[in-house]
Order: C-alpha cells, then sequence, then structure tokens
C-alpha cells in the first residue's frame, strides 16, 4: 500500500510540468491606460487565440503608475509584461535591473526606424522595450461654432488670434484649457506649440547641449504667444482642470481644445461635428507637429515565464501583431513601426494626417531635460497669469538649466 | 483543604503587586511593536539610505544633509513646512474655536433642536475627503458656479479660489476645517456634559455671568480635552495630505502654494515628481523622520502641560 501510495506520487509529480503546460501560461501586463481595458483585452485575446499565452490587463491609472509599479517591482510582486515610458523614466527601471533587455528581439530592428527606437534605447544601444503607439498634438475645434461665426481653419498664430477675438466677441469661450493642474497646460499646450518656434530634433539638440539658450529669440516668442492666449481661455482658467477643460468643449461652451489626440476616443458621442488642426505657427515660420513616442512594452526580469514575455513582444513587432494593434488600439494613439497602416476611426487619421509635410519631433522636454519640466511648467503658468513677462520666463527656464550643468 | 490552598494562592497572584498585569500587554505590545514601532524604526533607518530597488546603499547623514543644503530641496522642504503651520494655525483658530462655540450652544439646555445642529455640525465628518474635496472644487470654480452667483449678485464671488497662490492654501484649509469640526465640537461636547451642574448654579448664585463661568469653570475643567484636541489637530495636519490632493494636485498647485508636508513627502519618497515620477525612498524617509521628530517636540510638553494631575 505504502509502496503504491510512493509510485502513485511519483507519477503525480512527473506528470506536474506536462499538465501545467497544457493549461498554457498566464502572464499578466502593468500599464497606466486605464481607459484602454477593452481595446487591450480583445488585443490579448487575439494573442490567446494564436498561442494559449493567456494576458492578463492590469492597468493603474496614469498619475499613479509609475509608484505602483516601482512598490511592485521592489517587493517582488511587479507584473509579467509592463508599459514603459520613453527616455529616462523608463531607462531608469532597465538600470535598475527591472526591465528587460529587448535587444535581440527579433524583428525589431528590422521592422522599426532608428528615430523610432530611440526613446527606448540606451546610449550604447541596447534596447529596453519593444516601441508600441505614439500620440500627437493639435487643436480641437468645434466645426458648428466655426461655422456658425464664419471662421476658417487659421494657417497662421495671428489668423487663430483673430478667430478666437471673434469667438470672445461672440461670447464664446474660445479655448478651454486651463492651468490648475498644470501638466497639460505643458505636455498638450505649449510643448505642443514648441515645435513651430524652435524647430525641430535638430535644434531641440543645440538647447540640450546649451548651444541654443531657452530665453533665445524664438523660445520667448514662444512663451510670448502662449501669454497671448490667457485672454481666451476660460473665466478663471487658474481654476480649470483638465477634466474641466474636456467638458467644456464637450458640451461646446468652449469653441476650442489644444490637447493630445489620446483623448480622441472622448468626444464619439458629442453633439456637433468636430475636428483636429495644427497649432499654426506665426506668420513666416513653419508649422511643426509635437508627436510624442509614448509608450512601449517590456517584460520584468523577475518573470517566471522571460520565454513567453519575449515570444508576446517578439509578435508585437512582427506585421500580424502591428495589424491586430492597430485595429484595436485606442483612437488616438499610433504605431511606430514600418509598417503602413489605416485606421478605420476618422478622427484618427483626421490627427496623423496633420503630419503629413511637416517636421515632428517629440515633448521638447522628454529626450534629456526631463529635470526642466517642473520649471519649465511653473514658468509658463507664471507667462499666463501675467505674473512674470516671457523674457523672465525665459530667464528662469535657464537659470533653472544652468543649475543642473 | 487542597482546594481551598490553591485559591488562595491564585488570590495572591491577583494582588497588585503581582507580575500577572504583564500578559494582558501582551496582545497590545505584540501589535503596537508589529504595526507601529517597527515600521516607525525600520523608516528611520532608511533615512540614512539611499538607491531604490533593493540596492540600497549605507550614506549616514547625506540625506539630511541634502534636504537642509540643497537648494532646491530645502526652498521646497521649508516652504511646505511653512504652509503645515499655517494650516495648522487656521485650523486651530476656526475649527478649533468653532467646535469650542458650537459645543457651549449645544450643551446649554435651553437651546431647542440640538440633536438637528448635532447631526448637521457632524455629518461632513462621515464623507469621504475625496467627495467633500471634488465637491468644493467644483464650488470654489468660477466655471461652474459663476452663472449661479451672478444670478444671485454674487458675481464677485466668482474668483479662481483654488487657482490663485495667494487664496488656495486658506481656502484649502477652511475646506478641512469645514469638513472636521464635527470631531472637536463632539469632544468638546462629551466633555462639558461631564462638568457638574451644581458648580454652575453656586457660580451664578454668586453673581457670575455666562462669560466668566465660561472662563473660569469649564474651560479649566475641559482642560485636558483641550489638550487632546490641539494634538490630534497638529497631528492630523503634519500627516495633511488628502485634501490637498483631491482639491489641488500632489504638487500641490498653483506653484506649490497648497505643498503641506504630507504632500511633498509623497511626492518624494512615495510617487516621484511627475512626470518622471521616481521617488528617493531614503530622501522621504528623511522628511518623514523629521516630522516625526518635530511632532514628538510639540506633542510631550503639550501634554504634559494640560493633562497634569490637578
Amino acid at each position: 500500500m505504502k509502496k503504491f501510495l510512493v509510485l502513485f506520487m511519483a507519477v503525480l509529480i512527473a506528470l506536474l510540468p506536462i499538465v501545467g503546460m497544457a493549461e498554457g501560461v498566464s502572464l499578466t501586463m502593468g500599464s497606466w491606460r486605464a481607459d484602454d481595458v477593452e481595446q487591450m483585452n480583445n488585443l490579448l485575446s487575439i494573442y490567446k487565440e494564436k498561442t494559449g499565452v493567456d494576458i492578463t490587463f492590469q492597468p493603474t491609472n496614469p498619475s499613479d503608475y509609475n509608484a505602483t509599479l516601482n512598490l511592485q517591482l521592489e517587493g517582488g510582486t511587479g507584473p509579467d509584461l509592463m508599459y514603459s515610458r520613453s527616455y529616462a523614466t523608463g531607462l531608469e527601471l532597465f538600470n535598475a535591473g527591472h526591465a528587460g533587455d529587448c535587444t535581440d528581439i527579433p524583428g525589431l530592428h528590422e521592422n522599426f526606424t532608428e528615430l523610432n527606437l530611440a526613446p527606448w534605447a540606451t546610449e550604447d544601444g541596447k534596447m529596453f522595450a519593444v516601441p508600441f503607439a505614439a500620440v500627437s498634438h493639435g487643436v480641437y475645434y468645434n466645426k458648428d461654432v466655426f461655422a456658425a461665426n464664419n471662421i476658417e481653419i487659421p494657417a497662421t498664430f495671428e489668423e487663430l488670434l483673430a478667430a478666437c477675438e471673434t469667438l470672445k466677441t461672440a461670447g464664446i469661450t474660445p479655448f478651454a484649457n486651463g492651468v490648475a493642474e498644470e501638466w497639460d497646460i505643458l505636455e498638450c499646450f505649449f510643448l505642443g506649440m514648441l515645435p513651430n518656434y524652435v524647430g525641430g530634433a535638430e535644434n531641440r539638440a543645440k538647447y540640450e547641449s546649451g548651444e541654443l539658450k531657452m530665453n533665445d529669440e524664438n523660445f520667448v516668442a514662444a512663451l510670448g504667444d502662449i501669454g497671448k492666449m490667457a485672454p481666451y481661455l476660460p473665466t478663471g482658467f487658474e481654476a480649470v482642470t483638465y477634466n474641466d477643460s474636456q467638458i467644456l468643449f464637450a458640451t461646446g461652451k468652449a469653441a476650442m481644445f489644444m490637447d493630445g489626440s489620446w483623448t480622441s476616443g472622448t468626444y464619439g458621442d458629442v453633439e456637433f461635428e468636430w475636428g483636429v488642426f495644427a497649432l499654426p505657427a506665426p506668420e513666416g515660420k513653419a508649422t511643426a507637429i509635437c508627436f510624442h513616442p509614448d509608450l512601449a512594452i517590456t517584460y520584468n526580469t523577475a518573470t517566471a515565464h522571460p520565454d513567453e514575455c519575449k515570444a508576446f513582444l517578439e509578435w508585437l513587432c512582427s506585421e500580424e501583431g502591428v495589424t491586430a494593434a492597430v485595429a484595436n488600439l485606442p483612437a488616438g494613439y499610433y504605431p511606430l513601426s514600418n509598417f503602413s497602416v489605416t485606421f478605420t476611426d476618422e478622427h484618427a487619421n483626421e490627427f496623423l494626417a496633420l503630419n503629413e509635410g511637416k517636421e515632428t519631433d517629440a515633448r521638447f522636454v522628454w529626450p534629456t531635460l526631463m529635470d526642466l519640466y517642473a520649471p519649465m511648467n511653473q514658468a509658463v503658468i507664471q507667462v499666463l497669469k501675467g505674473a512674470m513677462t516671457a523674457q523672465e520666463a525665459g530667464d528662469s527656464i535657464v537659470a533653472a538649466f544652468d543649475a543642473l550643468q | 483543604m487542597q482546594q481551598s490552598k490553591s485559591l488562595r494562592k491564585f488570590g495572591a497572584s491577583l494582588r497588585p503587586s503581582g507580575w500577572y498585569w504583564m500578559l494582558y500587554l501582551l496582545p497590545g505590545l505584540l501589535i503596537y511593536v508589529v504595526f507601529m514601532a517597527y515600521p516607525l524604526i525600520a523608516s528611520i533607518q532608511l533615512s540614512f539610505y539611499t538607491g531604490s530597488f533593493g540596492n540600497r546603499t549605507f550614506v549616514g547623514f547625506q540625506n539630511y544633509i541634502t534636504l537642509f543644503t540643497d537648494p532646491t530641496h530645502s526652498s521646497r522642504f521649508f516652504n511646505a513646512f511653512g504652509h503645515t503651520w499655517i494650516f495648522f494655525a487656521i485650523h486651530m483658530v476656526v475649527q478649533n474655536m468653532l467646535g469650542i462655540l458650537f459645543a457651549v450652544m449645544l450643551t446649554n439646555r435651553t437651546m431647542r433642536g440640538r440633536s438637528i445642529y448635532q447631526t448637521i455640525i457632524f455629518l461632513p465628518t462621515t464623507l469621504a475627503v475625496v467627495v467633500t474635496g471634488y465637491l468644493w472644487k467644483l464650488i470654489l470654480s468660477p466655471v461652474w458656479t459663476g452663472d449661479i452667483l451672478a444670478s444671485m449678485g454674487l458675481g464677485f464671488l466668482a474668483q479662481p479660489w483654488l487657482g490663485n497662490e495667494s487664496t488656495a492654501l486658506v481656502c484649502v484649509a477652511l475646506v478641512s476645517c469645514w469638513q472636521w469640526m464635527g470631531i472637536p465640537t463632539m469632544m468638546f461636547v462629551a466633555a462639558l456634559q461631564g462638568v457638574s451642574e451644581e458648580l454652575i448654579e453656586a457660580s451664578s448664585l454668586e453673581g457670575a455671568n455666562s462669560w466668566h463661568i465660561f472662563r473660569h469653570i469649564k474651560l479649566p475643567l475641559i482642560k485636558p480635552v483641550v489638550g487632546i484636541v490641539t494634538i490630534l489637530t497638529f497631528v492630523n495636519n503634519f500627516n495633511a495630505f488628502d485634501v490637498v490632493y483631491s482639491m489641488e494636485n500632489a504638487n500641490g498647485a498653483p506653484n506649490y502654494a497648497t505643498d503641506l508636508i504630507g504632500t511633498l513627502f509623497y511626492r518624494v519618497g512615495i510617487a516621484g515628481q511627475h512626470p518622471v515620477a521616481i521617488a528617493d525612498a531614503g530622501l522621504g524617509a528623511t522628511i518623514a523622520t523629521i516630522t516625526f521628530l518635530m511632532l514628538s517636540i510639540f506633542v510631550i510638553p503639550t501634554l504634559i502641560k494640560t493633562q497634569g494631575g490637578d
């Protein structure tokens, strides 16, 4: 009897790995896109059908993601796969040994341009994540209000100001943006318009190296022009939050909203026609677009299933994976691979079309000047509140830059 | 015979001089050590380390030196430190003074509808800060209440109260006072109900007016409760975070005007500054340790002064 029991146990133990494999591997994926659960679940179910690997999407609120992820990784309870922020924030996790090395994922170097790999590459060319999506920035506008007030899409910043004046005279708030939450006025508005004044990546590098100063003519012009928007923001814009701005635009109280492409899905059921246009450059300058590499996916080095994780990332690099992603990505997110793609969503195509014939660049501070984010954010707000002139604001950013050196 | 002997022995062990009472402390002590003392000591220990993600290195007092000498960190710290004191002062003046006032009114026997007022005063305390903070954020926003105020002829009140550096901290503090006023009120009510009716009657026969009675009879008798309320207010303010987080943001917007020790600690030690958001747990623990020291320095003398035997 005892012998039989031992034999039985031995067989059971021998069978265990086989049973385990037959059930399929379960992985978890951490993300800051709490709004995209449905879309990501669709994408992941396609992958499950194909391979049997079950990936659970476990997002946290955007502003809590980094803190939560850090605590999880530190405590050894991190997800197997995780969204990776571009540049320094993502790199930090790689340097700390948490984000896996993705350099050798097949298809990564073949199907992405160097430009799109760069935000997730280390200085010595290693990749710490597989690029997944970019976001764009532009002006959402209420087509009905524009038509009712005989306003055309402005081609220059001066025309935009004139349009704002017309709207304001008609009793309509021109722009929905506010400064209460601080981040949106910088990320969506100022960094969205900055390439119009300082140019693309080439000039950005000069500011990063210190060759150009952030209180030069072009930079101060950008700060001055965002200051000119103050009268056209909602009354009491000092206390208007991002959520308030979205409601003001969605209810038709404000005619325009300078925002990121990621919210284009929010206005699916509004009662008016809307579109997007690129925030125009001032007379004599070329309009450029802030097209920002935003999210990539990497794997946790502490995962129990590194091979399955890498296989998923490989799939994301393949044409099949990209096609599936495009079909399921939320509106306003654009894949970064070289495969040509088309979107079914009208506004997604509209946003992407803004890039045509224009220079594009990531958000100005992201690549190497992240420490200037907070000082620049405050400078922009002070200009809008009239507490600083554009020149003073530029000087304060330069002072912060010098203090970092 | 044998039985009565053991009974006597058991009786002897119940004498106050016995050691058996220590056993009753054990569960409490265990919970205290595991959930209070150990985390506290671990956090003090953490303040002497730097780095994160398991590769921590000992740096001695470097975090303390950084916090007080690095221009960015020290200006943020003293900014938050000052705001916390303002926040505390507003609570002492508004929340606790009104608490005493309401308590005196509620314990007045001639007042009608006492329980209704009591419920109204205590009601906000039962709501979540996230809810009240959000509601007040909407109420104080000119975008949402400007039209109503204007139609009432109060258009001048439609100001971005939470968006101006000069008014934001006071507004947030007043909302917090409004929410928590019920706690000191209830404590003072309980204390005032304990004041003997004979004392009050006797003094009024001696010709004392109601101010005299309050100042010289009621107030001295509820002194221990005043002390406890002061300490609770102080501790809660130095740990305040949620009301700022729900009404402004973790940065203490606008321009750090509502930054408290609590939000600074959250930003430095737990979440990191948006958008890089890389937390420095060691530096955060340093802020926590300094907060702990300050609390001790204030709380212990207050306890001694107000909880005295007489």
